[in-house]
């Protein structure tokens, strides 16, 4: 990913931290996620109000964006993720090589989480679905941690799935 | 038990308690990976009768893949046995476990979610008090002159990782960070108005490498042997399962790092002159406190208690806080305000009577009797141990 500062102007959002790497060295291991998020958490919410708590929701919303990137994803190409920050919001921008057929998919499932009946499909995915679909996923984030979403797809064919997490004031 | 190296997690029921418990990092690629806890949780809810809980306090991250698998199973079981309920016990400090479990009870009504405001010592509420902060600030600054030459002889050096257990109003955090200078330190506490006291103090000083994190002493998001020193200043002896605290605290240290804490035996605050009616006083407290299943006596204890835990190299000492530390009013504000929470509270709370709470009463006015008079002398003991954690 670059241009990260230019990226980052939009917004008054300042970065944070910056991660990325070839797609097939991320896929090739599951624990991947649960590292990366776990690593990126505690070195963003150090200077929060409660690092532990921050941390620990930080990585939750991002370990499931980074399983739906995973499950989504392809060999080749890279992978980048990185955060930002404006008071009490972090934005999560993570880019990552999208085949063609699968972009609409995006567009509709981050479309959705915006939608009044959100709510409802999120419940709907639980009480319904044997496994979550990357689509309640991320209704997932925008129910159960305040999140809004949008795709970026400038860069085909990349496309960065923008997440704003409203965390510092669900944890104090 | 379920484990996988990176993301160890545990799975355990407890017929006798109908208690299902999930706990650690469940972050599955998929429910194949899972299949064993899932089948656990299918077995216990063939056995139970009436309700089941489902206790998700220490559990630290779960993935959707995790989650939904495992409300499909309840949820499957409301559909087919409407003599169930499932009641979710979660934790107020991994908050986002209530919101995601809260949902299943939009769907099936069996399912409820209790949240685990765990009031671990029932005499919490009597030192959260905002007027008690002056107070315990006061006992800090008299205990400090001590542990400061103390901590050093308990291992406590320059550079360490530390975390203050049960940190209160954070000031002896403060303290440790400006003698020691610990690389990091984490204060946590289960008092919300405590912590906001300690970030205002902290802020004021444009203090902010101290991570001040809300949180349930005996159910730490604080992972395995990551300090290399760890406090707990007079508070196992007001929780209930003083051991239940001191596995946690043995947990979080590391191999070879060491566990330091204070607890006091108050029957022994002396005082003269009026000698008796200060001993009077305070084998009372100590008795008052029993009641309430804290127990102030047990500093002397604390050797047992560090062995039993499983640490070695135990060291303990005892100090005299008394009148003769600074200025006598200092001991003689604390101990006014301990009249005020023990008898004024505490002792009602129990429902002692007019006559009993006079007496009770009169002994913390000669203890400050005997701390402000020019020959007097009266004393608060406490004891300090620590222990190593075996390498």
């Amino acid at each position: 990913m670059n241009g990260l500062e230019n990226e980052a102007a939009d917004g008054h959002f300042e970065p944070l931290l910056q991660v990325e790497m070839a797609m097939g060295t991320f896929l090739s291991d599951w624990h991947n996620c649960d590292q990366l998020s776990t690593f990126m958490a505690r070195m963003i919410s150090h200077n929060r109000t409660d690092p532990i708590r921050h941390s620990n929701f930080f990585s939750f919303a991002l370990n499931e964006l980074l399983e739906v990137s995973f499950r989504g994803g392809s060999l080749d190409g890279r992978i980048g993720c990185a955060v930002y920050r404006h008071g009490p919001m972090e934005r999560v921008k993570l880019t990552f090589p999208c085949p063609p057929g699968q972009r609409q998919f995006y567009r509709e499932a981050v479309s959705k989480t915006r939608r009044g009946n959100a709510y409802a499909r999120y419940i709907d995915a639980i009480s319904t679905d044997l496994a979550p679909s990357r689509e309640a996923v991320l209704l997932d984030l925008a129910i159960n941690f305040d999140a809004r979403l949008r795709l970026e797809e400038s860069d085909p064919p990349q496309i960065t799935i923008v997440i704003d997490l409203p965390l510092e004031g669900i944890v104090s | 038990m379920s484990t996988t190296a990176l993301s160890p997690f545990n799975v355990e029921f407890d017929p006798n308690s109908q208690e299902f418990s999930l706990s650690g990092v469940i972050r599955p690629r998929s429910v194949d990976e899972i299949a064993a806890s899932i089948s656990t949780l299918k077995g216990a809810i063939d056995q139970v009768r009436g309700v089941l809980y489902i206790n998700v306090k220490r559990l630290v991250q779960m993935n959707n893949t995790a989650f939904h698998a495992f409300a499909r199973v309840v949820l499957d079981a409301c559909r087919e046995r409407s003599d169930l309920r499932f009641v979710v016990v979660t934790s107020s400090v991994v908050g986002w476990t209530e919101r995601m479990f809260g949902h299943l009870n939009k769907i099936e009504p069996q399912v409820t979610v209790e949240v685990y405001d765990s009031k671990f010592y029932p005499g919490q509420s009597f030192v959260e008090n905002a007027s008690f902060i002056p107070i315990l600030r006061t006992q800090t600054k008299m205990t400090w002159r001590h542990e400061r030459a103390i901590l050093p002889r308990h291992g406590i050096r320059p550079g360490m990782v530390m975390a203050d257990i049960c940190c209160g109003i954070g000031d002896f955090a403060m303290l440790v960070r400006k003698e020691f200078q610990p690389a990091r330190i984490v204060a946590l506490d289960h008092s919300k108005a405590s912590l906001a006291y300690a970030r205002d103090v902290a802020a004021g000083f444009g203090i902010t490498d101290i991570e001040y994190t809300y949180g349930d002493a005996s159910e730490m998001l604080l992972e395995d042997n990551q300090f290399d020193f760890v406090t707990c200043r007079h508070s196992l002896q007001i929780f209930n399962q003083p051991d239940v605290l001191l596995k946690e605290l043995y947990r979080i240290c590391k191999p070879g790092g060491r566990v330091y804490m204070t607890n006091e035996k108050n029957s022994h605050c002396l005082g003269e002159p009026r000698s008796q009616s200060i001993q009077w006083t305070y084998e009372e407290v100590a008795k008052l406190f029993g009641h309430f299943e804290m127990d102030v006596e047990l500093g002397p204890k604390s050797r047992r208690y560090l062995a039993e835990a499983g640490f070695d190299d135990i060291v303990v000492e005892s100090f005299m806080v008394t009148n003769l530390d600074g200025d006598p009013q200092d001991f003689a504000d604390i101990i006014a305000a301990w009249e005020n929470v023990y008898a004024g509270e505490m002792a009602v709370k129990r429902g002692d009577p007019p006559e009993f709470i006079e007496r009770f009463r009169q002994g913390f006015r000669d203890h400050i009797f005997a701390a402000l008079h020019p020959k007097g002398y009266a004393g608060w003991p406490i004891w300090a141990a620590s222990g190593r954690k075996p390498l």
